[in-house]
């Protein structure tokens, strides 16, 4: 089944750490959902699996992850950068 | 007391095959010990048995731990190899898998001191937090130190014990390496662990935790504290001749210095929780040094290894033992050596064989541990005078 990259993070944080998933908003903070830096890099390990990408050991000073779509926006990113395939197709067209 | 034992034939699987053979495993069910969507997942096996023997120890002491006291509250724990399951399964991931696919909470989930932690934060515990490492006889050490650190004024009351998880592939292989452990009964394999017995092949390995809440006596008896027994004596020493081979001389004088820490005689003591490994080396070491420091007394005080029916916690054992020798107090019971069916003229004292014996008089109780490494570490508990 085909799932965004939204609703993909939202199902791993509301799995792995017990949240009601209507919880789990874009704008949710991962500090309102009691969520921490070592969950967000356990959150960070999972996702790396799920979307078959790496996150870089230096995300780069200027990335901050403060929300659910913070991740998204960082997943979604890095997904461009290691899977071009999408890019490539919007050239062939 | 029946003499039972929860010594079963096992196995465990690993990458390069499976291994067959005895342990006394812990039936242990997380869901019963923690909360729903309290996070277990950078919990190893060994932190998990921890963090439920020092809740229950906590609960029943019912100390209320409040901003009052959590400074002068600590945690004191030992165990031998501590997070044996998640260490091997990193190796297995590092060597065989991905190496850049480590989990992210690994270095966490393995240190030593990762038990003595989450029970500290757990409960709000912010007084010394300690964690000892000297294989078979860490937790005996760790309950022995954190009584040290209430006497010396360091804290009012300390969570002490230990804990063991190591019945994993990389566990069984070492230890079936080093050809110390017992061959099996065909017959009956959980009477494998056979101390003091000339037929002993050797140990079983266990696993499980055991804690206790010591606390400074006085206050415990200003708040009507329900008071198991009080801890008295504690004495450490080492045989630093060889990694694994005890001596008479080293193991007699741990347990003489506990007697003169405790402040009586050696005819005090009216039952020992021996560390009876049922090797060839420590069975008549031991019965030695027990003679050596009991000297006519020694064949009228009854010595049991519980050994032969928890098998061998190694970290944990010193603590469990502890508590079993505490508990003989309390039940006036003493519990046998199980399966000791064929004497050794070398080991020729009263090791309760069979089964264990009621309604005796049992006021002041010695557990000894002695260790891989050489430290020996022996505990004295008297029944409280309230």
């Amino acid at each position: 089944m085909m799932k965004n990259t939204l609703e993909t993070v939202r199902e791993i944080l509301a799995k792995k750490y017990s949240l009601p998933i209507e919880s789990v908003t874009p704008e949710a903070t991962l500090e309102s959902l009691k969520l921490d830096s070592l969950d967000l890099i356990e959150t960070l390990f999972e996702v790396e699996d799920e979307f078959h990408i790496r996150v870089p050991q230096d995300r780069g000073e200027d990335v901050t992850i403060a929300t659910v779509q913070d991740i998204v926006t960082v997943v979604n990113k890095l997904i461009l950068q290691q899977h071009p395939a999408p890019l490539a197709g919007a050239q062939r067209l | 007391m029946a003499g039972q034992s929860g010594i079963h034939l096992v196995s465990a699987d690993g990458p390069a095959g499976q291994h067959f053979g005895l342990a006394a495993p812990v039936l242990f069910d997380p869901e019963q010990h923690f909360a729903p969507g309290q996070k277990t997942d950078s919990l190893d096996r060994v932190s998990q048995f921890s963090l439920a023997a020092a809740g229950a120890a906590l609960r029943d002491s019912a100390i209320p731990v409040n901003t009052d006291n959590a400074g002068r509250f600590g945690v004191s724990l030992g165990t031998g190899m501590g997070a044996n399951k998640s260490l091997e399964d990193a190796y297995i991931q590092l060597l065989l898998r991905d190496p850049n696919r480590m989990k992210p909470l690994t270095i966490l989930t393995v240190m030593n001191n990762a038990s003595a932690a989450h029970i500290a934060m757990q409960h709000g515990l912010s007084g010394p937090n300690l964690t000892y490492s000297c294989a078979c006889a860490s937790s005996a050490m760790a309950v022995g130190e954190a009584w040290r650190q209430i006497r010396h004024g360091y804290a009012d009351a300390m969570v002490a014990g230990g804990a063991e998880a190591m019945l994993t592939f990389g566990g069984f292989k070492t230890w079936e390496a080093m050809r110390v452990l017992a061959i099996a009964d065909r017959n009956d394999p959980s009477a494998s662990c056979r101390p003091f017995s000339k037929n002993r092949s050797g140990l079983v390995l266990g696993e499980g935790a055991a804690m206790v809440v010591l606390e400074e006596r006085e206050a415990a008896l200003r708040r009507g504290a329900r008071i198991y027994a009080e801890l008295v004596g504690y004495g450490s020493s080492n045989d630093p001749a060889h990694i694994t081979k005890p001596t008479v001389d080293g193991q007699a004088r741990a347990m003489r210095l506990a007697l003169a820490d405790a402040g009586m005689n050696a005819d005090g003591v009216d039952y020992v929780n021996a560390h009876g490994t049922a090797t060839a080396l420590n069975d008549v070491t031991e019965t030695r040094a027990i003679k050596q420091v009991f000297g006519g007394c020694a064949y009228r005080l009854p010595v049991s290894s519980t050994k032969s029916m928890l098998g061998h916690l190694l970290g944990g054992a010193g603590a469990m033992e502890f508590v079993i020798a505490v508990l003989a107090i309390c039940h006036r019971a003493i519990p046998p050596t199980a399966h000791l069916d064929v004497p050794d003229p070398e080991c020729d004292l009263d090791y309760v064989p069979g089964v264990g014996r009621h309604d005796q008089d049992v006021r002041c109780v010695m557990s000894n541990s002695f260790a891989f490494g050489g430290t020996n570490a022996v505990l004295i508990a008297r029944q409280a005078d309230t």
